[in-house]
C-alpha cells in the first residue's frame, strides 16, 4: 500500500482551504445538490462572509432551529419579497462603519426569478456590492414542488401535473442568467455542480468583483426529491445538463460574454430528460419543443459571445463598463 | 471553531459556545458505501462530491465513508471513475 499514486488528488480540493463551517448532520435530502453548494461556498469563500436567504429548502438549515443553529456562519433571514434588499441595506452598513465584509444572498430560483426579481434588478441597477447566488432547482420544491419561472417545458409539477388536461407545463422557462447579463453588472456566471473546478473559479472571481458591484451566480443544483430522480445521478444531471446545451456554462464581465466551457458536440436532450421521472410522460413532440428551445437559447448565447468579442465598442461605452 | 472576525458576540436568544445542532444522519442510509482500497486510485472524487463532506482521507492511500453521517445516496459510487465503491445493502450488515 505503501507506493500509491501520490499527487493524483484533483485540483478541486486545493480551492477548499477553509473549514466547513456545518455540522455533519444536516436535514437535507440525501443527494441533494443545495447542500454540496453550501458548504462548498464558504470551504471557498472564507468563513467570514455573511449570508442572507429566504425561506427556502436552504432555510431551516440557515436559519437554524429554536435558540441552537446547524453552522457557525452569520445568517439574515428575510422574506422572499425582499432579498435583495435586505442585502443591501446590510452593504450599506457595512460600508458606513467601515468594515470589508462578503455579503452572499444565498436564494432559490423562487426568490430571484419570481417573487423577490423585483428588488434583484434593483439592486443589479444600483450596483450594490455584493455576490447574489442563486440556486436554481427549477421550482418551488420547499413547499410542495410547484411550479417557477425557471421550471422547463413539459415538467410535471404538483401545479403542472400530467393528466388528461395537463401535460406538465405548458410554457417555456425564463433564462435568469442573461436577464442579468444584460443589465451589465461586474460580473454574471452561471456554473453547474459537476463542474465544482469551474465553480470554484467563479465564486472566487465574484468576490473580487464585487468591489465594483453587483455580482451575480446562477447555480444548476438539481434535487432529487423534486424531479424524480435517483440520489446518486445528482451529478450526472449536472454533467448531462451541460453536455446538452440545457444549461450552458458561460461568464459575463461587464455584459461581455464569455463561454467557459463549449461543447463540440452537444448530445439530444433527451439523454437529459431520461435521467429524471418528471420527464417521463414527453413524447417525441414535446422533446422537439423542449429541443428548439433549447438551442434557441444557446444559439442567442453563442451570438453574444461572439458579438462582445468581435463588436467594436465605442470608447467612451468601455471606459463605463471597466470603471462602474 | 467561529473564524468570524466581526462579530464578537451574538444576539441574546444564542449562545456562541453552545454546540452545533446535528442530526443522526447515518440512520436513515439503506445502502453503505464500501471502499476498495486496492481499487482506489486516490483521486479524491467522491470527497469533493459527497454532498455532506464524510468522505475522509485515510493516510494518502485510499477514502472512506464516515459511517455516522453518511446519508447512503450513492453519489460516491456513481462518481468513483474507477468503480472501486460499492453500494451494498444494510441488511447484510445486520448480524
Amino acid at each position: 500500500m505503501a507506493e500509491k499514486k501520490k499527487g493524483r488528488l484533483t485540483k478541486v480540493l486545493d480551492y477548499l482551504k477553509h473549514d466547513d463551517p456545518f455540522s455533519k448532520g444536516v436535514a437535507f435530502c440525501p443527494g441533494c445538490g443545495l447542500e454540496l453548494l453550501l458548504r462548498f461556498i464558504p470551504r471557498v469563500l472564507g468563513n467570514d462572509i455573511v449570508i442572507t436567504g429566504t425561506p427556502s429548502c436552504s432555510a431551516p438549515v440557515l436559519l437554524g432551529q429554536n435558540n441552537q443553529s446547524w453552522h457557525t456562519l452569520s445568517y439574515f433571514g428575510t422574506l422572499m419579497t425582499g432579498a435583495a434588499a435586505n442585502a443591501t441595506g446590510l452593504v450599506r452598513y457595512y460600508r458606513k462603519a467601515g468594515i470589508d465584509n462578503t455579503v452572499v444572498c444565498f436564494n432559490g430560483d423562487g426568490t430571484a426569478n419570481d417573487i423577490g426579481f423585483g428588488n434583484l434588478s434593483g439592486a443589479a441597477e444600483r450596483n450594490e456590492p455584493f455576490i447574489y447566488i442563486c440556486y436554481d432547482n427549477e421550482g418551488y420544491m420547499n413547499t410542495g414542488i410547484q411550479k417557477s419561472g425557471t421550471t422547463p417545458f413539459g415538467a410535471t409539477t404538483t401545479t403542472t401535473p400530467y393528466g388528461t388536461v395537463s401535460r406538465g407545463k405548458n410554457l417555456r422557462r425564463m433564462n435568469l442568467g442573461l436577464k442579468m447579463a444584460m443589465n451589465k453588472i461586474p460580473y454574471t456566471a452561471t456554473a453547474t455542480l459537476s463542474d465544482l473546478d469551474d465553480l470554484a473559479r467563479k465564486l472566487l472571481k465574484a468576490k473580487e468583483a464585487k468591489e465594483r458591484g453587483f455580482c451575480f451566480l446562477h447555480v444548476f443544483a438539481p434535487c432529487p426529491t423534486g424531479w424524480g430522480a435517483d440520489p446518486a445521478d445528482t451529478i450526472e444531471i449536472c454533467r448531462q445538463a451541460v453536455k446538452t446545451n440545457y444549461f450552458p456554462l458561460w461568464e459575463a464581465e461587464n455584459g461581455r460574454i464569455r463561454m467557459t466551457k463549449t461543447v463540440k458536440k452537444p448530445k439530444p436532450v433527451n439523454t437529459y430528460t431520461k435521467l429524471m421521472k418528471k420527464f417521463n410522460h414527453m413524447t417525441e413532440a414535446d422533446h422537439v419543443i423542449l429541443q428548439d428551445d433549447v438551442d434557441y437559447e444557446y444559439c442567442l448565447l453563442g451570438g453574444l459571445s461572439v458579438l462582445e468579442a468581435e463588436c467594436q465598442l465605442p470608447v467612451s461605452v468601455k471606459d463605463q463598463g471597466e470603471t462602474s | 471553531m467561529s473564524s468570524n472576525r466581526y462579530f464578537k458576540h451574538q444576539g441574546p436568544w444564542s449562545d456562541a459556545a453552545d454546540p452545533l445542532m446535528c442530526t443522526d444522519t447515518g440512520d436513515w442510509r439503506t445502502k453503505r458505501p464500501v471502499v476498495d482500497k486496492e481499487k482506489c486510485i486516490f483521486c479524491g472524487f467522491c470527497a469533493i462530491y459527497c454532498p455532506i463532506g464524510v468522505m475522509v482521507m485515510q493516510g494518502d492511500t485510499h477514502f472512506e465513508a464516515d459511517l455516522d453521517f453518511c446519508k447512503g445516496c450513492g453519489i460516491c459510487a456513481k462518481e468513483c471513475p474507477k468503480g472501486a465503491i460499492i453500494m451494498i445493502s444494510e441488511g447484510e450488515f445486520v448480524s
